[in-house]
């Protein structure tokens, strides 16, 4: 038996991740209102999946989760593949190019994504004429979501990082670990050699 | 190399956001019979059953987060629930309130009418202190002296004889009970011309004595005790006559008197609304009153209120 292509397993493993966590989504969190909104998981998995694995494979998983999602839900095809999308490339590109390394980094990424999400999401809406008013009530549900997803964001971001970590390019912690452990006379895998 | 991996990630991105949008114009044109909403219902019809069976197995999941939740939301409820309770039972109070003290106004009325009050000017108060317990037997009223009253005046309600105003303020007064041991009223069997004292029964405050009547009188349960209007040689009483006290319970021979237990005809711990009965300035009341306040204490009658015996003694002179 072929062992499979680092790549492949990473897709397996998002695919797998992005099917259990819809599920979860709606058998579950749907069902148990915080704070009178419901906690958004796909959103957090799109940004996360990019901030983990860069701005593609996090394009791609957002278009596949979004998909899923609408398919799912019974929406209109194509919004939430479109905000995911634009969600986990942002995600990526942030990886990318700011690295960042901060313990607080996932939550800030995880409210800017759920922010995104929520208001992405109704101005889409809007512009396609679905008769949802402006309202005060619209606007705590969008504050209330996007505080619920930030603080659901860290333990979220962990499990995500867990099950994503064998199939992960490279994660910025573990080479920031190894950066330090060089830089205080731990042995490199050159000096080792 | 650098160059071609932006191209590609710049062209997944456009491919991604181009497929999203063509999806979206293409779902949100066709009719609901259209080819994505087939595809939707398709796959709808597969994953049905794969959501049937994670929502079964999720359920316990589900069931666990949701009690934390519902024990939340029924602590608040419960607590909306009590904040109701007690403004309704707030409001109950206050309507049966409402309906005692008309009844009470009802009461006096008829008593003002049946009793002898020519010379009295009544002054109707509401009670905005019971007392706290049974051996301190003042209440406290919302009208004072400025309504006209004055120290020795007597307080009725619908039912009978309250008291009497023992202490004046400008808006408010304090009233001795009949059940306080400053308190001593002339009284007789209704029906009857033989005249005793009114007083707290010794040990027991909440019913009463009276005492002093003549060996020979008559008195038998269930008889009701008024105020007589006078006491010893005909002289007049604070109380004026025809005022209900108590009904006879139990008779006791002491010789040379006879003393009859009475429980008194007011519910005395549950006070609305009294009147208090002052005395017109120059009226025969006045007279009497500024009398007595004017004898010393232990004198004939009272200095306070307190009334002679029948037979020529003095009553304990009770302090007001």
């Amino acid at each position: 038996m072929r062992p499979q292509a680092p790549q492949a397993t990473l897709a397996l493993r998002i695919a797998g991740l992005a099917a259990v966590v819809v599920l979860v989504q709606i058998g579950v969190v749907s069902e148990l209102p915080v704070l009178g909104v419901n906690v958004e998981l796909t959103p957090l998995l799109a940004a996360f999946v990019g901030l983990l694995c860069g701005s593609v494979p996090g394009a791609v998983a957002g278009f596949g989760i979004g998909l899923l999602v609408d398919l799912s839900l019974v929406q209109t095809l194509g919004i939430t593949s479109l905000l995911f999308t634009l969600i986990g490339f942002w995600a990526g590109r942030l990886r990318e190019l700011r690295d960042p390394q901060a313990a607080i980094a996932p939550v800030l990424v995880g409210a800017a994504a759920a922010s995104a999400a929520f208001v992405g999401y109704a101005v889409i809406e809007f512009l396609l004429g679905v008769d949802a008013p402006v309202s005060f009530q619209l606007l705590r549900d969008i504050v209330l979501g996007v505080l619920v997803d930030t603080i659901v964001a860290l333990p979220f971001w962990l499990i995500v990082r867990r099950a994503l970590l064998g199939g992960m390019p490279e994660d910025p912690r573990r080479r920031r670990r190894r950066r330090h452990a060089y830089s205080t006379g731990g042995l490199s895998p050159l000096s080792r050699s | 190399m650098y160059g071609k991996a932006v191209r590609r990630r710049r062209a997944v991105l456009a491919l991604l956001v181009a497929l999203s949008i063509i999806l979206l114009t293409a779902y949100f044109g066709e009719s609901a019979g259209g080819g994505l909403h087939s595809v939707q219902r398709g796959f709808m019809t597969v994953v049905s059953p794969i959501q049937d069976g994670a929502n079964t197995v999720l359920k316990p999941v589900r069931d666990a987060v949701g009690w934390f939740g519902e024990m939340i939301k029924a602590k608040d409820e419960r607590n909306h629930l009590r904040h109701e309770l007690a403004q309704l039972r707030a409001s109950v109070v206050a309507q049966r309130s409402g309906q005692r003290s008309q009844q009470e106004a009802r009461q006096l009325g008829n008593l003002d009418a049946r009793a002898h009050l020519a010379g009295y000017r009544p002054v109707s108060a509401s009670v905005v202190a019971q007392p706290a317990i049974v051996w301190y037997s003042t209440i406290d009223v919302d009208k004072g002296s400025s309504e006209g009253i004055a120290v020795n005046d007597p307080v009725i309600n619908g039912e009978g004889l309250v008291g009497k105003v023992t202490l004046v303020a400008p808006d408010s007064a304090q009233v001795s009970l009949i059940t306080d041991s400053s308190v001593g009223v002339a009284a007789r069997i209704a029906g009857s011309r033989q005249v005793g004292i009114v007083q707290p029964k010794v040990g027991n405050p909440s019913d009463l004595l009276l005492q002093y009547l003549p060996s020979n009188s008559n008195a038998s349960p269930g008889e009701l005790v008024e105020s007589s209007g006078t006491v010893v040689g005909n002289d007049e009483s604070l109380f004026p006559p025809g005022i209900p006290i108590g009904v006879v319970t139990s008779i006791e021979q002491e010789s040379p008197y006879r003393s009859v237990n009475l429980r008194p005809v007011v519910e005395l711990h549950s006070l609305d609304t009294v009147q208090v009965l002052t005395a017109a300035p120059g009226s025969r009341p006045a007279r009497v009153a500024a009398g007595i306040a004017g004898m010393p204490v232990g004198g004939e009658g009272s200095a306070a209120g307190g009334e002679g015996t029948p037979s020529g003694g003095y009553a304990q002179v009770k302090g007001g």
